[in-house]
């Protein structure tokens, strides 16, 4: 049996393009990807899927499908090699704490 | 049934969810105007603590720590959407509904009526709401008004917590149909290398496959003192976790954390183990071991102690009579 995993697809007619209010926030590092397999499944979104490139060392690449991700930070837990980034949205909500900009920053 | 959240904001996750074999869904809650912002979700807005890693439907153990909010689009555009899943699906459509006011919550609460979902969930406990509204005032005010303004089930979704039994009990006087036992509960996770919380700073709801053990209890105190059906949710990973709710009286099950980290296979995957339960113990029916395990539940008074004499204890029975030893 073909089971179509959650995901807002396409999110016509309802509810109102997400997209558009929530721009895609997770984007693959493409010379990082070890070509793993292990995001697609996790995405509940079906927003990930695997793209062949012949040239590189590992044949494929996890790609973030623009339209049906929601940003919601599933992907990056899954990913071994952390080439899952998260890029700030355009509402200019700050991104999760980083480790480079951490103690120094702090008045502790 | 798949519970409120990120597997029902959409129609096609309803067809899924009845592709699946899932007996009900319960829609993503909508909020009212005044909780425009809640319409926004952070994001990241989730994040899988102390995750085995297992993907394909393997995982047993998570921690799904996550700033979710209410329904996406306008109410509007909820009220369509409530409409569009009824017209696609046949298994029972029960819409979900968070405001502060009562006025509020009937007005919601008719509108959901009239979209002509199945049922109404009061989404009085979640974890992600704002501020402090409380039960007393807010909440009991809110169940009266939504059940004097609606003919159809009125169904209350509470939150774990020492208040759950008494709340599970107004909720029946004020005239719910059903209560909804229990939510996520709100939790806090920092990042000791940052020193800061994680994801978006502040608490968030927690839910995994370690919740089932408070809520087995919170269903169990329910079931013996409100004649409302309960509906139990929280850390279900498979159909033995369903079987265990049954037989601590729940009449409905909802189901999502694993739904989000194993997939919409889970649905099936738990339904066929319920179906191999039954089989393997000739039950012909849930309703003939609906709240089994409370019939032999021992009461406090009657746990047996050490008293000084030979425990008759599992681990204490003594092979041979002590005088026969050599």
């Amino acid at each position: 049996m073909t089971v179509r995993r959650g995901k807002y697809p396409g999110l016509d007619p309802l509810p109102p393009p997400f997209a558009e209010r929530y721009p895609p926030v997770a984007i693959v590092e493409e010379d990082s990807c070890i070509a793993c397999d292990r995001c697609p499944p996790v995405c509940f979104f079906d927003a990930i899927v695997m793209e062949g490139r012949p040239r590189h060392k590992y044949k494929r690449t996890a790609v973030i499908l623009e339209e049906n991700c929601t940003g919601c930070g599933l992907c990056f837990e899954a990913c071994p090699v952390d080439a899952i980034k998260w890029i700030p949205d355009k509402a200019g909500l700050p991104g999760p704490p980083k480790l480079s900009d951490s103690v120094e920053d702090t008045d502790l | 049934m798949v519970a409120s959240g990120p597997a029902s904001h959409d129609v096609n996750q309803i067809a899924a969810a009845e592709e699946q074999g899932a007996g009900a869904v319960v829609l993503k809650t909508a909020c009212s105007d005044k909780y425009e912002h809640m319409r926004y979700w952070p994001r990241p807005r989730y994040k899988l603590l102390d995750w085995d890693k297992q993907i394909a439907g393997r995982s047993r153990h998570f921690t799904l720590y996550s700033y979710e909010q209410g329904y996406s689009g306008t109410l509007a555009d909820y009220w369509a959407f409530v409409r569009a899943c009824k017209e696609n699906a046949k298994i029972p459509i029960i819409g979900s509904i968070f405001a502060d006011v009562a006025e509020d919550w009937a007005d919601l609460a008719v509108r959901v009526e009239q979209s002509g979902a199945d049922a109404i969930e009061l989404d009085i406990s979640s974890p992600h709401r704002p501020g402090t509204l409380d039960f007393e005032h807010t909440f009991i005010a809110a169940i009266r008004a939504v059940r004097k303004a609606v003919k159809f089930p009125v169904i209350v979704k509470l939150a774990a917590g020492p208040d759950v039994l008494q709340q599970a009990v107004s909720a029946q006087e004020c005239g719910a149909d059903a209560v909804t036992l229990c939510n996520r509960i709100r939790g806090f996770d920092v990042d000791i290398e940052s020193r800061r919380p994680i994801l978006h700073g502040n608490f968030a709801g927690v839910g995994g496959p370690w919740a089932k053990y408070y809520t087995f209890r919170h269903v169990a105190e329910a079931a013996q003192h409100v004649k409302i059906p309960i509906s139990a949710t929280g850390g279900v990973m498979t159909g033995e976790d369903v079987i265990k709710y049954i037989l601590l009286g729940a009449t409905t099950v909802q189901i999502l954390s694993v739904i989000m980290v194993n997939g919409w296979e889970s649905v099936s995957k738990i339904s066929e183990e319920i179906e191999s339960y039954c089989k393997r113990h000739n039950v012909r029916s849930l309703d003939d071991i609906r709240g089994e395990a409370l019939k032999h539940m021992t009461p406090p008074d009657n746990i047996v102690r050490w008293s000084g004499e030979p425990k008759t204890g599992p681990r204490n029975v003594l092979k041979t009579p002590p005088g026969r030893r050599t």
